[in-house]
């Protein structure tokens, strides 16, 4: 076995012990209502959302139905990963973990892998049978690139919040604290994050919430780009030509990569040194 | 910390002192967990030894951290077989290490089934996976009982037997001289005296003694130079310890007429050693107090700091 086989054994080993977890079990409802829920819901030929819009392609129901990905899969992946570290290091077993001459970045390198393929296989079946409830109440199949974008930017929100729960994890010996670093991370950029945006924009001069005005737009979109869920949202709107926020696919996909990197950077430098 | 030690093929050195003297970290890092600060480990002959990184050691070293605590759904098995597989180690390799900790019968029990005994004897099983040149052990006989803890002490002679050198840190001090080849004591980050139990009793100026026992009234051994004072240990019977060097000091007994049922010469004990290493007294050691630090250190051979 050489060092790259050896590291993905262990990340296996940690999906198949998550992903079989009864914590996993508890969530997996929670997934089904929110995906293949909401793109039921808004698949409906009938429904007419607030402002009077109705959402009559793949894409533009995946785009709403994302919500589901930002509220229920990414609270999912926090649960799953808060303990990652520091279950085992209250246990002593991270001690072990330490002692064994496989190098700590593999072991962080894995333990990121696996926690995110526990996560993001589920969620990505469910996207899945989305697709397939989307054909059937429209009668269309969203397109290939369209279908590639979304995946790819689920697994990346994914990804985000398995590493900072995961960082959380590193910097506690305890559960509790572990599990509200995670929880905290979730809650500032699912709902405070829309404060912080009305603040500066108050803060600027910009007038807050008016849909068509295109300071906030342009504010709004530039401080998405420091929110994963913002960045995830960029993303997916780089297949939707009809929303224009003033931010390039570019711009999008560079905050995207340092999101992935910078976190996942931190973790594994935070491993390389960590104490049992 | 400030330590130097030498560890021969095939013995065992107990490491001893109170709590906080720096023994788990001193492990820590010869097992590659914690990294050398300032000075080096070697491994080989002093005049061509190898400079020992953290991964090197990780590799030669085996690791037994103190009371493990082995928990959730994953089989024994499974669990055993995940740091395997970190380490390379074969899953049948696996299977003989689980008969030899005597856990076979358990493969695929939950870890949380497992009594504290089973999980120390996992734990151990975890430290000989690749094979180790050098076994560290942090209070290995915690939660064993005594059938176990028999069989334990037997596999480590077996393994000595085969080269493996063993460090065991134990708070359970009297029992680790009969297991031991040598003993280091240590205390505050420092290693005080090292060597053979007779040789650190000798540096320490340890005297042996000799326990007297009798039955009556306690005696008036006020004739007897440093003699103990002689107390009751149960109804009727008396106890008292006396320096080995008084000559003809059986014969004064039965001259003066003190009944005495029992006349044991008895070494020096490890407390006794790390109390006189320390300057701490007997109680303090018992207590592992948090004060240690406003107590006198003595090195070996020197003045006390």
């Amino acid at each position: 076995m050489n060092d790259l086989q050896r590291l993905l054994a262990l990340a296996n080993r940690v999906f198949w012990d998550r992903v079989r977890s009864t914590r996993m079990l508890i969530m997996l409802p929670i997934l089904v209502l929110f995906l293949p829920g909401m793109a039921w819901g808004f698949s409906d030929p009938n429904i007419i959302l607030p402002g009077g819009h109705q959402p009559d392609e793949p894409m533009e129901v995946l785009f709403y139905a994302s919500l589901g990905v930002v509220f229920g899969a990414t609270m999912c992946g926090v649960l799953l990963a808060f303990d990652g570290v520091s279950r085992d290091r209250a246990s002593g077993v991270f001690e072990l973990k330490l002692a064994q001459p496989m190098p700590r970045t593999h072991q962080a390198l894995a333990l990121v892998l696996g926690m995110w393929q526990a996560i993001f296989i589920p969620v990505a079946v469910l996207i899945l049978l989305s697709l397939a409830i989307i054909r059937w109440r429209l009668g269309e199949w969203a397109s290939m690139a369209d279908i590639t974008v979304h995946l790819v930017a689920t697994s990346l929100i994914l990804l985000w919040y398995v590493v900072f729960a995961l960082l959380a994890s590193s910097r506690t010996k305890d559960q509790g604290t572990a599990v509200a670093f995670g929880i905290g991370m979730w809650f500032l950029f699912t709902f405070l994050w829309a404060l912080v945006t009305t603040m500066v924009a108050f803060a600027s001069g910009v007038t807050i919430g008016e849909e068509n005005n295109v300071q906030w737009l342009a504010l709004e979109g530039a401080l998405d780009l420091l929110s994963p869920n913002g960045v995830y949202h960029h993303l997916l709107e780089t297949r939707l030509v009809q929303i224009d926020r003033g931010i390039a696919a570019w711009q999008t996909w560079s905050m995207a990569i340092v999101w992935t990197v910078l976190p996942t950077w931190w973790f594994v430098r935070r491993m390389e040194t960590l104490q049992p | 910390m400030d330590v130097s030690l030498s560890l021969k093929p095939g013995e065992i050195l107990g490491l001893i002192g109170p709590n906080g003297a720096g023994k788990t970290t001193l492990l820590r890092t010869i097992a590659g967990v914690l990294p050398v600060q300032d000075g080096s480990i070697h491994l080989g002959k002093v005049e061509a030894a190898a400079l020992m990184s953290a991964a090197d050691l990780r590799t030669i070293v085996g690791h037994m951290p103190e009371q493990v605590r082995w928990q959730g759904r994953q089989s024994v098995q499974d669990a055993l077989l995940e740091l395997a597989e970190m380490r390379g180690t074969s899953l049948k390799r696996v299977e003989g290490l689980l008969r030899l900790v005597g856990l076979a019968d358990r493969c695929d029990t939950p870890l949380s089934g497992l009594s504290q005994g089973m999980r120390q004897r996992l734990t151990l099983a975890v430290a000989l996976l690749g094979a180790p040149k050098v076994l560290l052990l942090d209070e290995p006989l915690n939660g064993l009982d005594p059938v176990a803890a028999t069989a334990f002490v037997r596999l480590l002679h077996e393994l000595t037997g085969k080269g493996v050198s063993i460090v065991i840190s134990s708070h359970q001090v009297e029992g680790l001289a009969a297991i031991t080849d040598r003993i280091a004591l240590m205390h505050r980050g420092q290693i005080l005296a090292v060597g053979t139990l007779d040789s650190v009793a000798e540096s320490l100026d340890l005297p042996s003694t000799i326990e007297v026992t009798g039955t009556g009234e306690l005696p008036n051994l006020s004739w007897c130079e440093h003699a103990e004072k002689a107390t009751i240990s149960d109804q009727n019977t008396w106890r008292v310890a006396l320096p080995e060097s008084n000559e003809n000091l059986l014969a004064d007994f039965v001259n003066r007429g003190i009944e005495v049922t029992s006349w044991n010469p008895r070494p020096p004990g490890i407390v006794e050693m790390l109390c006189a290493a320390t300057g701490m007294d007997i109680d303090e050691v018992g207590l592992d107090i948090a004060s240690a630090a406003l107590l006198p250190h003595r090195r070996i051979g020197g003045e006390e700091e």
